[in-house]
């Protein structure tokens, strides 16, 4: 009998160790691992639990038995195919299921307005006079473009053509490309042109007689100049970037073509730029002139939060030139400074103040750190987290896109404190706060709280 | 803003500032625009990653940056050089870009990413207090691994797995690829996923960007950015 165990014993250990030797040589075996019990990990805050150890093998060969079936199933467990879970739902569901507008933009010659959506990835066009009532869930757009063909993501950016109604719509971070449509575009249509930007593309403006298009570039800091029809591959005209630019996590851009003057919205965050003969450049780079110095080239080290500010360039600067004036300091009331339009009748720049609730007026000319001429802000005027701003001056009104609570809202050129708007257009339930979530990247979770924490 | 981690030991949350190239900690019950309690930025600091993983038991902050992994105290304030760099040669560390650190097992994880025509993803495992050039301990790569990108990871201790938000292809709005991937640290070599939750009608997943795990609720929380949407799986099978 104790022959028979032993000639079992060695048979057994020669049969692991062949298993062990026909195992590929980058794979490690993990059977053991797999039978021992596992004891999870205390919780927050809980008591240590003593380990218990797995139930043991009263005898060697129950031991190597259940070494080998250990083994088994590891090895089972290895080559078995990946344990699928597409039939699994979700048990719970955060999501915003209404637009927030981004940003605005009014074509007179047709009496419409265009909104942008982030959330729900829309361009969305209304009548310029189309008024939510205050018993209805939302307005009904006339035209809705969205879908995969019309590579419409996270826009932000928006500008309509005035003599063709074109519109012409940003793309931040997610897809590098600027989308151009005809006016009449709706449903899931492929864009007339596209235009492959930079990444991090915020905001468009465009000098008509120059037929000259300016883009904002969040992510590298700078600005870039098309030709208004470029299209695909085309490179820039010009680019401006650099420490001496002011450029500092730019966002909306706004031309003064009177006076030649480009007005740029910073937020403050930048870091110095600088070849890198190591750094690869971006497919989008290859073999383009006046592209950015990406984020590649960044210089370790040379990050910085700046104060946000109002930078104002001759629209013809490039290179590393410095700005012509700032409008940056405590009066200003700058908090995260985002949409800018000009007047250039009245000579005024509007601003959409994001995390200011507030719609700030300066003069074109001011500089340095001066307190805004007008400010709409208040409980009336349902001003909330507003990105994008345009001024209508065929009939003198200031539209404003709120990301926050799923409404556009007009008031008049002249408008200033707590006061209501003349109209407002609401893709959502009126008073129904948006989620704000917009690219949302990482997450983490709370466990003391139990919260989930969602950056966007 | 590419992370956040929590640090439940000290009711802290920390996020990159990748523009500013900057570190920011936060009270965990921060409100509204309160500013950071500490900012790890500087001429020595030198982060130019946008991810970051915590180890708060042994009071580490990892930062990825293509090529190294940067190591920093946890408690760290103002231009504080790193403790540690992995990198060189040895490491293999070529794009780096998400990261997870296990400070029960001392397993740290690094998320390869590929962009373009570049390789595709990987995961490559390091012990935690590695230093300088050292080999990976271990590499998940190739085909039968999925993996194409990874922009967040999160680790399980007891049952030392990862799990690995995919949202596949860069240049694609919609990658058919996406995908929730759950591996082990035992994994080496070309191992397709343990666990999987795909893209598809039924999980509604279209491109998970983020994940997290609630292991007192076996729930694993994953954020979607086509969905722009955060949403939360019962998955006790893995806790």
């Amino acid at each position: 009998m104790r022959k028979i165990y032993l000639l079992a014993l060695a048979g057994l250990i020669l049969w692991l160790a062949q298993g062990t030797l026909a195992r590929p040589p980058q794979t490690r075996l993990i059977g053991q691992e797999r039978l021992v019990s596992v004891e999870p990990l205390p919780e927050s805050g809980g008591e240590f639990c003593e380990t218990v150890a797995p139930a043991g093998p009263e005898t060697l060969m129950a031991a190597l038995q259940q070494r080998q079936e250990g083994r088994q199933a590891a090895i089972t467990a290895r080559n078995a195919a990946t344990e699928d879970r597409s039939k699994l739902k979700p048990v719970r569901w955060i999501h915003d299921p209404y637009a927030a507008y981004s940003s605005v933009a009014v074509d007179p010659m047709n009496n419409e307005v265009v909104l942008t959506d982030e959330n729900l990835f829309q361009i969305l066009v209304y009548d310029r006079t189309a008024t939510t009532p205050a018993s209805a869930r939302l307005t009904e757009p006339k035209r809705i473009i969205a879908g995969l063909n019309t590579k419409i993501e996270f826009q932000c950016g928006l500008y309509i053509d005035p003599k063709t109604g074109n519109i012409y719509a940003v793309n931040n971070d997610t897809v590098d490309t600027l989308v151009i449509f005809d006016r009449n575009a709706k449903g899931n249509v492929p864009p007339t042109r596209e235009l492959y930007t930079p990444h991090g593309t915020f905001g468009i403006a465009v000098d008509e007689a120059a037929e000259e298009m300016f883009l904002t570039l969040q992510h590298d800091s700078a600005m870039v100049v098309f030709r208004k029809y470029a299209q695909k591959d085309e490179s820039p005209l010009r680019l401006l970037q650099g420490d001496a630019t002011g450029l500092a996590d730019p966002h909306g851009i706004a031309l003064d073509t009177k006076n030649g003057w480009v007005f740029i919205s910073n937020h403050g965050a930048v870091s110095s730029r600088s070849p890198r003969p190591d750094a690869r450049p971006s497919r989008r780079a290859a073999q383009k002139q006046n592209w950015p110095l990406e984020r590649a080239q960044a210089v370790p080290g040379s990050g910085r939060n700046l104060p946000p500010s109002i930078i104002v360039h001759g629209m013809k600067a490039q290179g590393n030139a410095p700005p012509l004036r700032v409008i940056q300091g405590p009066k200003t009331q700058f908090n995260w400074p985002t949409g800018l339009a000009i007047d250039e009748q009245r000579g005024e720049l509007y601003v959409a103040n994001d995390m200011g609730n507030s719609i700030l007026v300066f003069n074109a000319t001011d500089g340095g750190d001066v307190a805004p001429k007008r400010v709409i802000k208040g409980p009336k005027t349902n001003v909330a987290n507003p990105t994008g701003v345009w001024v209508d001056l065929k009939n003198n009104e200031l539209w404003v896109a709120n990301f926050m609570n799923h409404s556009a809202t007009v008031y008049p050129l002249n408008a200033s404190g707590d006061v209501a708007p003349l109209r407002m257009i609401r893709s959502g339930p009126l008073n129904e706060a948006s989620l704000g979530i917009g690219n949302p990247h990482p997450i983490a979770y709370d466990s003391k709280r139990e919260q989930i924490l969602v950056p966007n | 803003m590419h992370d956040i981690r929590y640090d439940e030991v000290h009711d802290e949350f920390f996020v990159v500032n990748p523009f500013a190239e900057a570190v920011l900690a936060f009270r965990a019950e921060s409100s509204g625009q309160e500013s950071p309690v500490r900012i790890i930025q500087g001429p020595h600091v030198k982060i130019g990653g946008t991810r970051l993983a915590v180890d708060p038991v042994h009071n580490e902050i990892f930062v990825p940056d293509a090529t190294r992994i940067r190591v920093y105290p946890r408690d760290a304030n103002g231009d504080v050089a790193p403790i540690r760099i992995i990198e060189g040669p040895e490491t293999q560390l070529a794009r780096a870009e998400s990261v997870a650190v296990d400070p029960v097992n001392n397993i740290l994880v690094v998320g390869f990413n590929k962009v373009g025509d570049e390789p595709d993803g990987a995961i490559f495992m390091f012990n935690r207090t590695d230093n300088g050039n050292v080999k990976p301990r271990a590499v998940i790569r190739g085909p039968k691994s999925e993996i194409i990108r990874i922009n967040q990871m999160a680790v399980y201790p007891p049952k030392k797995l990862i799990v690995a938000a995919m949202p596949g292809i860069e240049e694609m709005m919609e990658p058919p690829t996406a995908f929730l991937g759950v591996w082990t640290y035992d994994d080496n070599g070309e191992v397709p996923p343990k666990w999987k939750i795909p893209i598809g009608p039924k999980t509604t997943l279209k491109k998970p960007f983020g994940v997290v795990l609630n292991p007192k609720n076996k729930e694993v929380i994953i954020s979607d950015m086509r969905l722009n949407a955060v949403l939360t799986f019962s998955v006790p099978e893995i806790f």
